[in-house]
């Protein structure tokens, strides 16, 4: 067992270290999350007190099932890209160590302005990474955005700390009922509104097309992976379990996180290339996680979560690999492309289908869990998401027909028209997509064996009082 | 064998003929008619067999089971058998598809999905096997002519599947199960609730049976399917539409449900909906048949119009037209099939389905030819073929209980399916030979055996159609409706009477004196197809003066050529990718100040909202 502490103060501290011994960054980036990778599954649960000061008045980490499951699933992730990207890693291995240190420290953090620090980090670790592609007009529309994100958010704190005296999570959980009705609508607002830059909620989410749509083989696993899990954790933490909504603005944001499934859904509908179009669809999914969480939903929200980001990782990282390799990821210049590379599409092909929820994969018990809580509320979310689902489901068939079947309209298919494009350096990228795919399948048919931490991390989610607990016990 | 062990058996043999089409692609086609005949053989031990549970895997909180029935065993001989039937050409075409072994895998995974969509016991398990139906059978369309086809295919099934889904879960809302037999004898207590779940329910069988205004997709991919497959999506897989429609109509008991509902002509107005939509099917599959010049395409349509059949006989739950509607199940599939196999093989032949590029061929593939024509005989409803069997108790049903409208659509499609079978016919086996098909041969001996059983199937249960009809009875009962009467040859219905042997003597004789005839008078002069001018020149292109080409255009042009339904949905579509692009340029555009704006219009919106708090 090790502390979780290490997992924030491990990263921070090579990071340091590899300023200093510039040769050796790439050993610390990668030794230290694979520590993190294997690290995040041996903590236990519990509240650790940092400096001394007992909550509420000191800053504290939690570790419960839920803040478990992220943990290792964002490490997991983590390394995963690296792996996937380390041709693009060029000078960026001190930001990387930060970043680890940074969506550790968000996914275990028990006081919401440690949660604004370790946001800005990442954001700030995430411009710089993004600013790798060279597309700087949406890094600085992204810097942009993500400093009024991150305006509004304080903001937020700002009033909650002006009324209830404490940032605490656990002890503003305790405290909220005694806030009234107006404040709290202020508050959450803008609190919602600073998470909804980063968890792409429309309408503050313009900055992911310039940014995911020009992503390389690192940035665009990183970001449509592990920040995306990241940010729609915190989204899930914040209004799931802490700052619990009881009025109408519930509505307000369910219409929007809809919106945002819908919206973005067409919008990839009417997307050629594959970036851009997978770009959209993570904002879709990203729409309806928060969708879920919002609903309280935490099972199905959790499900779709983690089947978003391997599915994302896999088809993000062939893509970007494929627009590495061509300087092009137009759809119709890469018909047949997966002809070529069979593991690939294979995985590319699993993936998809696991994200559309289809049966045999993954995804498809995310689907009903999806529209059981969905059923749970009211008879409109479920045939929103229903429609959301059906527009995903026709761009990514289209897709994927075209890049495993070359061939003229009219003339049967054959190798002869196939893309002269290549996928170059593609073999880890092929092995981990394919232990992903793999996973994909088995999980498709006995969800059991990975349903079993989900379940316990959805409930510890809905458990305020376990939560309380385990914070509080000291006070 | 347990069914469930089957099934399994099934989903993994798809991953063996896999492999062994990747080590050697006639092997793996070979080993898909053993695998579908081992199927097929192991499931006729229950044709007696009903309620028996066998579970699958529990999937999550939810338990994936079957439960044997007289109706499923019925569905799923008929897919099988098509299935069967239709492997023995998938070795000769391993060469030509761009992607044999995913082609075997899928043709097998589609055949268990339909094994898991009849014998399934709850809704989730129907659902989740039509699913893998959908999306197995949907890669393999586009390793035929079209890229586009099978996003249309897609888009149109999900449609269904989608309202299934919604309706399956709205229904385990209320009923907390997705137990169908469970939820059928609790929504007789709620019959207004059911209506809701009707037609979103059905909409899944509409939508795969091809029913108008969703039979788009059927010339599109039944049209641009690898030949091999064309088969099976109209003989099979169209047919899970119509179990869907019968498990909603039938096994639900929508006419006693519906029963207080207001009426149109004896029928309630669900019912009669669903069947005034498969007369509109039977009309516009006709018409749009008739002008087609690829035979493929032709036959699609021919299938939307045979599918309005067979739904009205489902949707009319009688005792004489449910039972005809059973049986067009089977006819269908096996003349459909019979159709498709037939081009199939002149197109492995000739390389063409384009009827205006044939011609000629029956004395090339006599074969081909003969399985050709009984199929369409057959289809077009002619005695003593089986097609005549259940044409007739459809149209017995729906002439005794006074369904005049839908009744004319019937005699439309019977007398319309004249024309657009015969075309093929003519144009493709007989005429003049073309002189690019000169050395073309009969196909293969191993391609030859389902034309023949398909052609034997259809004329055995024309003479004797008692044989399916016994057992079509006993499904009626166990719905608890009257069965269809039945004395040896001798068909009953309520405004008469039919001898399937007396007819077969009577057309046998018929046959006979004609043929006499036919030897007797002179013999016909052979002229080739080249061997005439125009304007005092030559021809020198056979296609151009083919008199397949407009067989009917003073026909034809009377109904213009506008796809409108097509039209509409291409619209939509434009519409959709419009709002698309609009999204893109409205909140993922380049300024940095209109998402600023956006934002600050949340914010007024949530500060006006006087409701909130």
């Amino acid at each position: 067992m090790i502390n979780p502490i290490l997992l924030v103060a491990i990263p921070l501290l090579a990071a340091f270290l590899s300023i200093m011994v510039k040769k050796l960054s790439g050993v610390f980036l990668f030794g230290v999350s694979l520590f993190t990778a294997i690290g995040s599954f041996f903590i236990e649960n519990g509240s650790y007190v940092i400096g001394g000061w007992k909550p509420p008045f000191g800053i504290n980490l939690v570790v419960d099932d839920y803040s478990f499951l992220i943990l290792a699933i964002v490490n997991i992730l983590f390394f995963l890209t690296l792996l996937n990207g380390m041709w693009d890693l060029k000078k960026n291995s001190t930001v990387l160590l930060v970043t680890l240190a940074g969506i550790n420290g968000i996914v275990m953090t028990g006081d919401l302005f440690n949660l604004f620090v370790f946001m800005e980090i990442i954001a700030i670790s995430a411009y710089i990474l993004a600013s790798s592609t060279e597309k700087y007009y949406s890094v600085f529309k992204y810097l942009v955005l993500g400093t009024v994100g991150s305006s509004l958010y304080l903001f937020g704190i700002i009033i909650l700390y002006g009324t209830a005296g404490t940032l605490n999570m656990a002890d503003l959980a305790t405290k909220l009922p005694d806030i009234s009705g107006s404040v709290k609508v202020l508050a959450f607002t803008f609190i919602f509104s600073g998470l909804a830059v980063e968890a792409k909620i429309l309408p503050f989410n313009s900055w992911v097309r310039g940014i995911f749509g020009n992503s390389n083989t690192l940035t665009g696993p990183m970001f449509s992976t592990v920040y995306a899990t990241v940010s729609a954790a915190v989204v899930g933490r914040v209004f799931g379990q802490i700052l619990t909504i009881d009025t109408n603005l519930i509505y307000a944001f369910i219409t929007l996180t809809l919106m945002t499934f819908i919206f973005a859904e067409s919008a990839a509908m009417a997307s050629k290339n594959l970036r851009s179009i997978l770009t959209f669809s993570s904002i879709g999914q990203a729409g309806l996680i928060i969708t879920m969480f919002l609903l309280g939903g935490f099972y199905a929200a959790l499900i779709q979560l983690v089947n978003n980001a391997f599915a994302k990782m896999v088809m993000f990282s062939i893509a970007t690999k494929t627009y590495s390799s061509n300087d092009d990821d137009n759809i119709d210049n890469l018909a047949g492309i997966f002809r070529k590379h069979y593991m690939m599409g294979l995985s590319f092909t699993v993936s998809a289908l696991s994200l559309i929820g289809l049966p045999l994969f993954f995804g498809f018990y995310g689907k009903i869990n999806i529209l059981q809580t969905a059923f749970a509320t009211n008879m409109w979310i479920p045939a929103f998401i229903l429609i959301g689902s059906i527009v995903e489901g026709i761009y990514f068939i289209r897709l994927l027909v075209k890049l495993w079947n070359p061939g003229k309209e009219g003339e049967e298919s054959s190798e002869e028209a196939g893309t002269s494009h290549n996928i170059l350096n593609g073999f880890t990228v092929s092995i981990i997509a394919l232990v992903v795919g793999a996973v994909f399948v088995i999980a498709g048919i006995t969800p059991e064996f990975l349903v079993e931490n989900i379940e316990k991390a959805a409930n510890s989610l809905g458990d305020i009082n376990t939560y309380l607990s385990s914070v509080m016990g000291g006070i | 064998m347990a069914l469930n062990n089957i099934i399994i058996q099934g989903l993994l043999s798809s991953l063996i003929v896999f492999f062994l089409t990747k080590f050697n692609k006639k092997v793996g086609g070979f080993f898909t008619i053993i695998f579908s005949g081992y199927l097929f053989f192991s499931l006729i031990s229950y044709q007696n067999s009903a309620g028996e549970v066998f579970d699958l895997i529990k999937f999550g909180d939810f338990d994936i089971s079957f439960i044997t029935s007289n109706y499923a065993w019925f569905f799923s001989m008929v897919l099988l058998l098509t299935y069967f039937l239709v492997s023995f050409f998938n070795p000769f075409w391993m060469k030509k598809l761009i992607n044999p072994a995913a082609y075997n895998l899928l043709f097998m995974l589609s055949m268990v999905g339909t094994l898991g969509v009849f014998y399934a016991k709850d809704f989730l398990t129907m659902f989740i096997f039509f699913e893998i139906i959908v999306w197995a059978s949907l890669f393999i369309i586009p390793m035929g002519k079209s890229r586009k086809s099978p996003v249309i295919y897609y888009t149109i099934s999900s449609i269904g599947s989608f309202s299934m889904l919604y309706a399956i879960f709205y229904l385990y809302n209320t009923f907390n199960t997705f137990d169908i037999e469970t939820i059928s004898s609790a929504v007789i207590s709620n019959p207004n609730d059911y209506i809701f779940v009707f037609f979103l329910m059905i909409m899944a069988g509409l939508t795969k049976l091809g029913i108008f205004p969703f039979h788009t997709w059927l010339p599109a991919a039944h049209g641009s399917a690898p030949h091999t497959f064309s088969p099976v999506l109209s003989g099979g897989l169209v047919k899970v539409g119509g179990f869907i429609a019968f498990v909603v109509t039938a096994v639900i008991p929508s006419f006693n449900l519906f029963a207080d509902h207001m009426q149109i002509m004896g029928v309630p107005f669900e019912n009669y909906l669903i069947m005034v939509l498969g007369g509109i099917s039977i009309v516009v599959g006709t018409l749009m048949a008739i002008k087609q010049d690829d035979a493929k395409k032709l036959i699609a349509y021919s299938t939307v119009s045979n599918s309005g059949y067979i739904l009205i006989g489902i949707a009319m739950v009688n005792q004489v037209g449910f039972a005809g509607g059973l049986m067009h199940i089977f006819n269908h599939a096996m003349a459909s099939g019979a159709m498709f196999l037939a081009f199939a093989g002149v197109a492995y032949r000739t390389g063409t389905t384009k009827m205006s590029e044939l011609g000629g061929l029956i004395k090339r593939m006599p074969l081909s030819f003969a399985a050709y024509l009984i199929a369409i005989i057959s289809l077009a409803g002619i005695p003593p073929m089986s097609g005549f069997a259940s044409k007739w108790m459809i149209f017995q049903g729906l002439v005794s209980e006074g369904q005049m409208f839908l009744a004319v659509a019937a005699f439309f499609g019977s007398v319309g399916s004249f024309m657009y079978v015969f075309r093929p016919l003519s144009a493709a086996f007989l005429g003049q030979l073309s002189p690019k098909h000169k050395n073309v041969k009969e196909v293969p001996f191993l391609m030859q055996i389902p034309l023949i059983a398909m052609s034997l199937l259809t004329i055995f249960f024309g003479v004797f159609p008692g044989a399916m009809l016994e057992y079509i009875s006993k499904i009626q009962q166990s719905l608890g409706i009257d069965g269809i009467r039945i004395e040896g040859t001798k068909i009953y219905a309520n405004t008469g009477m039919w001898d399937s042997l007396v007819v077969t003597l009577v057309f046998g004789l018929g046959f006979v004196v004609a043929a006499i005839f036919f030897f007797m008078s002179q013999k016909a002069k052979k002229v080739d197809q080249m061997d005439t001018y125009t304007s005092a020149e030559f021809i020198h292109d056979p296609d151009m003066y083919h008199y397949g080409k407009k067989y009917y255009a003073s026909f034809e042009e009377s109904y213009g050529n506008k796809k409108r339904v097509e039209i509409l949905f291409d619209a939509i579509a434009m519409r959709v990718h419009e709002f698309g692009s609009m999204v893109k340029s409205w909140f993922f555009g380049k300024s940095i100040s209109v998402s600023l704006f956006w934002i600050t219009l949340f914010f007024a919106l949530i500060y006006f909202w006087g409701d909130i708090v």
